[in-house]
């Protein structure tokens, strides 16, 4: 049994040693001679009408073997009048800034393509394209292909997508104050004063106020019109305002999009279709800056999220909101 | 190689008997391990809002002979959604388990929680008195 075993194992490790010490002969790789590319998707998050998705496109030919003349990007869906392609190609300096160089025209925008033609004579580049969803893409999937030529009439092509465009909706950096615009309107995603609220008094979801109260913490709030009056202290409502609402106080939860804050945290679609509010307040109180509010209207067509971008000591604030449309 | 095969099934195998009818450790209906310690209190208590932050400026009054809490929540607290969270004397246990968010809005009907000892033989239930800052 046990010379079995030796006999055995030796024959194994003889192999192992054979197998470990052949030579494998390294090939330099061999680069390609023919025009290339490759693009990747740059900007991260929830893809949104009217909100940029940058896209980087690099090209390169053997400089023997001519100069690229044009690129251009194919859409699906045609963007917004913003979309375009960098004229210009990037590199990153000693210092980590990006340094741009002419090569070309700047891009033209016809139907879904975005071209440049290249004017100097360029055998390597990247350009940037940015994408700006339009209205008409909003919940629906855009692709995108890639497309380079060169002067010796190659053309290379690279596909990328489909990517979801949200249904949801932005609005940076609302104004509000206590004695100014403080009638928030989610289903126009403003702010109105005492007189512009009363001609939109149907669409007024919330009130933004502030106030200083001995003995209790009341600070920067969100009402409804239709709160228990102690929440609204001193608010005298326009004709009309009378509105629910359904409200979540957050903290910490700082949307990337809506704070501007790296912070990875991105709310999409998803988010406000599985939100559950329950029985919910239609109060929020002592709210600060990087608070949030979740909030539904009363008739339940919109669910929001209001980030609080900056919540001041004279009594005003700034918001950014979120807003999906639930019937 | 036989030698050592028996010695290996001599040495496992009252081994392995004796594992098998060893007393397994007493747990609980819920899997918790059910020891001997007799202390049955509420140690802290705090109550979260929406935000997850507490919704009291000051800590909570507990008085373990009366079996109460109280505490005082900030002006404009949302008591319909409160997550209520409990500190408890070691190994102890609460009945009910608090499992989802819990509606306060009733201020004149408190909210009663059981705190369970480790030996699970001493039962103590707290009533949880709430008044807003005014």
């Amino acid at each position: 049994m046990t010379g079995k075993f030796f006999r055995y194992t030796t024959v194994l490790a003889a192999a192992v040693m054979f197998a470990s010490c052949s030579d494998k002969d390294y090939q330099v790789p061999q680069p390609k001679t023919e025009l290339q590319n490759d693009a990747i998707k740059r900007s991260i998050g929830p893809n949104m009408a009217g909100l940029r998705m940058e896209f980087a496109y690099a090209m390169a030919i053997p400089a023997g073997k001519g100069k690229i003349v044009s690129a251009q990007v194919e859409a699906s869906i045609a963007g917004a009048p913003a979309t375009f392609l960098e004229h210009r190609s990037f590199y990153t300096n000693g210092s980590g800034a990006d340094i741009g160089v002419v090569v070309g025209d700047p891009s033209e925008n016809k139907g879904n393509t975005t071209s440049v033609t290249f004017t100097k004579d360029t055998m390597a580049a990247t350009l940037r394209y940015y994408y700006v969803p339009a209205d008409e893409a909003r919940g629906k999937e855009v692709s995108f292909k890639f497309t380079a030529r060169a002067s010796n009439g190659e053309t290379v092509s690279y596909d990328l997508g489909p990517y979801k465009i949200a249904n949801m909706e932005m609005k940076l950096d609302i104004a509000l104050a206590d004695n100014g615009a403080k009638y928030i309107s989610i289903a126009d995603m403003a702010a109105y004063n005492q007189a512009d609220a009363a001609l939109h008094a149907d669409k007024i979801d919330l009130v933004y106020l502030h106030r200083s109260i001995p003995n209790i913490t009341f600070g920067h709030a969100l009402v409804a019109p239709a709160a228990d009056p102690q929440y609204l202290p001193g608010i005298t409502l326009p004709a009309g305002v009378n509105r629910d609402a359904k409200l979540m106080k957050t903290w910490n939860l700082r949307d990337q999009q809506l704070a501007r804050l790296s912070q990875g945290v991105f709310i999409d679609d998803v988010d406000f279709q599985k939100l559950t509010f329950g029985d919910v307040a239609d109060y929020t109180l002592n709210l600060a800056k990087e608070y949030g509010v979740w909030v539904e209207t009363a008739d339940g067509k919109y669910r929001a999220y209001i980030f609080i971008n900056a919540a001041n000591s004279n009594k005003t604030a700034v918001i950014s909101i979120k807003r999906y449309t639930m019937k | 190689m036989k030698k050592y095969i028996s010695a290996v099934f001599i040495i496992m195998l009252p081994a392995m008997i004796w594992m098998g009818c060893s007393k397994d450790k007493p747990v609980d209906e819920d899997g918790l391990l059910i020891t001997t310690r007799k202390e049955c209190a509420v140690t802290s208590f705090e109550m979260l809002g929406t935000d997850h932050l507490v919704v009291h400026g000051k800590t909570a009054v507990i008085d373990t002979t009366a079996q109460t809490i109280n505490v005082t929540v900030r002006f404009g607290t949302d008591l319909k959604k409160i997550w209520p969270k409990f500190g408890l004397s070691q190994d102890c246990k609460l009945d009910p388990k608090i499992t989802t968010w819990v509606d306060f809005s009733d201020l004149g009907t408190q909210k009663t929680w059981t705190v369970i000892s480790g030996d699970r033989q001493v039962r103590k239930t707290y009533k949880v008195f709430v008044t807003v800052e005014q």
